[in-house]
């Protein structure tokens, strides 16, 4: 009886071991494929305007979510890549659960002249500053070198 | 219960790789089907989403990362899944929204990103293995069709001739469908018998292709149809059935659980001679020989008999019985949830007498679709009727 | 807005773009690359650590639903039929017989092998009919083998045995009586 037998060998296996084995390649989309091929030639960024909605749309998308139009060509438009920060939080663990040897700042950055924002680290020495409202500039890796992924971004100060 | 009608229906092109996102892809078919019903997003009061393991997106929850793209932000939403079966399962989990009179108008939408699982979207598949007991064996899945495939053809002594013919007819079929990613209107039985040997006795062309693509459906209450159009097509019934994980225990020649849910649903339809009531059908085709295993299952014909009727011609589209006119996934894609596209959009599609070049003759009124998923487990069987 | 559109075919039209291998290989689309860090730890549960046990000592084990009157393999902890807990074990043969085989010419991510892999569902003798496991078959080829052959475990050697299904290398077949 499996259920009533009491497990009273130390040497019986417990656990099967395994792990994930599949790597993934996401495309970034009609809409995203614009904006980070913006993003390798200009210091700006690119968002989406809803007229129906009145709201500027960032990061840009082909349509709105809200009102479910689509959004034409004519509607993208060129916005600084800078912003001020929303809301942050000063991490010190990584992903894995381990100790970073410097904490990250890490911050809701409310993107200018859009109704968008963006996650972002922002470069600082002072750990215990209050970020909130700080006005911040994307820094962004030098042109040329740029590989159009949000790693583009190296961090904001 | 209420009375549930399907006013519109959409789908996007169907490819190995395509370049819009999960959402985008929602969105395109989303929006076609809004277009074939005339409704806005206002319109709609609950949609739901259907889309098959999060491992091929590689986005975990992906029902949520989808939504934005099926008109969903700030509604009733719920993701559905079970596996292969999702095309068909999604439309009746829509169904139910209706059906309860929760929801007067319901969305439903599937969506499936193969492409973006490296090496291959089997490399994905290597996770619905039982670890302890399978996946150190190193299985492929297309061991698993092949050895269902054997025996089937062993217990009911079929050549590989009378199979292949599956796989030329539907490919033949999706020409002229604007979706279809293998279409092919000179492809022959020699051609399937000659392509590469993948697993024996499964070959490269009795095999349907892994797909990027979405597809919508629109659904109605009878209380609102009378809104949107004047010759609606009902949904006229729903089963689904599953059965035990321990396939090794199972004689495969036989999917018992499809033949289950196809008698629930034809009971709630009113059909009790599926042969003869029933005027055309969507069985699920990820395989050629899945077509006649899933034939059998639906009761559409004795068992052993599926690949006599196929010889004989009587699942062309201009036959007594034709089987998915569509071009089913063999001829179209198979982009797992998606193919939602090809079995329920084209029943709706067929008996609104929509379906263009692959309209089938005469006045069909009632049409099965069926999907079928996991390991040999899954099936859901839905019938739509006209009037 | 969205419209009632009054097309004469559905699908109107095939919405999307095709991306070509090329594209993603030469770059021309922009993507992001990201390579899964996850691992786990499935516990076994009391059934499979038998089993597993079993395996490591060249027994394969059954157990005994009494309301189904089922041997089963591989063993669980419940019966999924008539849903009641499973009772007694049964050691089983290391025979069986072929219920289904297929010849892969291809690996596990889809790539293409020369030498074909024999792989199939074999009932193991003493449990219920058509009662069994996936495992590899071995020294046949693949113009002998037949659904309906009887087969017989060949196991690793003993210290090579870690509680595994990869303990028996493979079934081969059982030529005339016992070895």
């Amino acid at each position: 009886m499996t259920y009533g037998e009491k497990q009273t060998d130390p040497t019986a296996p417990m656990h099967w071991r395994g792990d994930m084995q599949a790597d993934y390649m996401y495309p970034s989309g009609i809409a995203g494929d614009k904006f980070f091929n913006h993003l390798k030639e200009k210091d700006t960024f690119l968002a989406t305007k809803c007229k129906t909605c009145n709201k500027v749309l960032f990061p840009p998308r082909l349509y709105c979510e809200d009102c479910f139009n689509e959004i034409p060509e004519s509607d993208w438009i060129e916005v600084p890549a800078s912003g001020s920060v929303k809301n942050f939080t000063v991490a010190a663990l990584n992903a894995h659960g381990e100790k970073l040897q410097e904490p990250k700042v890490i911050a809701m950055i409310d993107i200018d002249n859009t109704d968008g924002a963006l996650l972002g680290i922002i470069k600082t020495n002072d750990y215990e500053k209050d970020f909130s409202g700080l006005k911040v500039k994307a820094n962004l890796r030098p042109k040329g070198k740029r590989e159009g992924t949000l790693k583009d971004i190296l961090y904001w100060e | 219960m209420k009375e549930v009608a399907v006013i519109g229906g959409g789908m996007t092109l169907f490819r190995r790789r395509l370049k819009e996102t999960g959402k985008e892809l929602s969105y395109l078919a989303t929006k076609m089907a809004m277009e074939d019903a005339g409704i806005q997003k206002d319109d709609i009061d609950m949609v739901v989403m259907g889309s098959a393991p999060d491992a091929f997106d590689g986005i975990h929850m992906k029902g949520e990362n989808l939504l934005d793209g099926a008109a969903a932000a700030g509604k009733p939403y719920v993701r559905v899944f079970n596996g292969g079966g999702t095309g068909v399962f999604a439309p009746i989990a829509g169904w139910w929204h209706v059906a309860s009179g929760v929801a007067d108008v319901c969305l439903v939408v599937c969506e499936e990103k193969m492409g973006s699982c490296y090496p291959h979207p089997q490399t994905a598949f290597r996770h619905i293995w039982d670890p302890i007991l399978d996946r150190p064996l190193n299985p492929n899945l297309v061991w698993l069709f092949a050895m269902e495939m054997n025996r089937y053809m062993t217990v009911h002594n079929i050549k590989k001739e009378d199979i292949a013919r599956v796989a030329v007819k539907n490919k033949r079929n999706a020409v002229g469908h604007p979706c279809a990613q293998l279409a092919d209107p000179n492809i022959t039985v020699e051609d399937v018998l000659n392509s590469e040997v993948l697993a024996w006795p499964v070959q490269r062309l009795d095999i349907s292709p892994p797909s990027d693509g979405a597809a919508a459906l629109i659904y109605c209450s009878k209380d609102v149809v009378h809104k949107f159009t004047d010759d609606p097509i009902y949904v006229a019934g729903v089963g689904w059935n599953i059965d035990s994980t321990m396939w090794t225990n199972r004689d495969l020649y036989f999917p018992r659980y499809v033949a289950n849910a196809a008698k629930m649903c034809y009971k709630m339809a009113g059909i009790t001679n599926p042969r003869k009531d029933i005027d055309f059908a969507e069985p699920y085709d990820p395989f050629d020989y899945k077509e006649l295993h899933h034939m059998e299952g639906l009761l559409l014909c004795d068992k052993g008999e599926a690949p006599i009727l196929t010889r004989e011609g009587v699942t062309q589209r201009d036959g007594d019985l034709p089987i998915c006119p569509s071009g089913g996934l063999l001829g179209v894609g198979n982009p797992i949830a998606a193919t939602m596209g090809q079995k329920v959009c084209e029943l709706y599609w067929q008996l609104a007498g929509k379906a263009g070049k692959r309209q089938i003759p005469g006045d069909p009124r009632m049409g099965v679709g069926q999907a079928w998923g996991d390991i040999m487990q899954m099936s859901t069987v839905i019938a739509l009727r006209r009037g | 807005m969205v419209e009632k559109k009054e097309y004469k075919e559905w699908p109107p039209f095939a919405p999307g773009t095709h991306l070509h291998d090329s594209d993603i290989k030469e770059k021309k689309v922009n993507y992001t690359w990201w390579e899964p860090e996850v691992q786990y730890s499935w516990s076994l549960g009391p059934a499979m650590s038998k089993f597993l046990q079993g395996l490591k000592n060249g027994i394969i084990y059954g157990i005994h639903c009494k309301r189904c009157k089922r041997v089963l393999v591989p063993p669980r902890s419940f019966c999924e039929y008539c849903y009641g807990p499973t009772e007694e074990w049964v050691e089983l043969k290391d025979t069986g017989t072929i219920e289904t085989f297929s010849i892969s010419y291809i690996d596990a991510d889809a790539r293409r092998i020369e030498e074909p892999i024999l792989i199939g569902v074999i009932s193991i003798d003493g449990a219920s009919p058509q009662h069994g496991f996936m495992h590899y078959f071995g020294e046949m080829s693949k113009d002998e083998i037949k659904i309906g052959m009887k087969v017989k475990a060949v196991w690793k050697s003993e210290n090579e045995r870690e509680g595994s299904i990869t303990d028996i290398k493979y079934f081969k077949p059982l030529k005339g009586g016992a070895e």
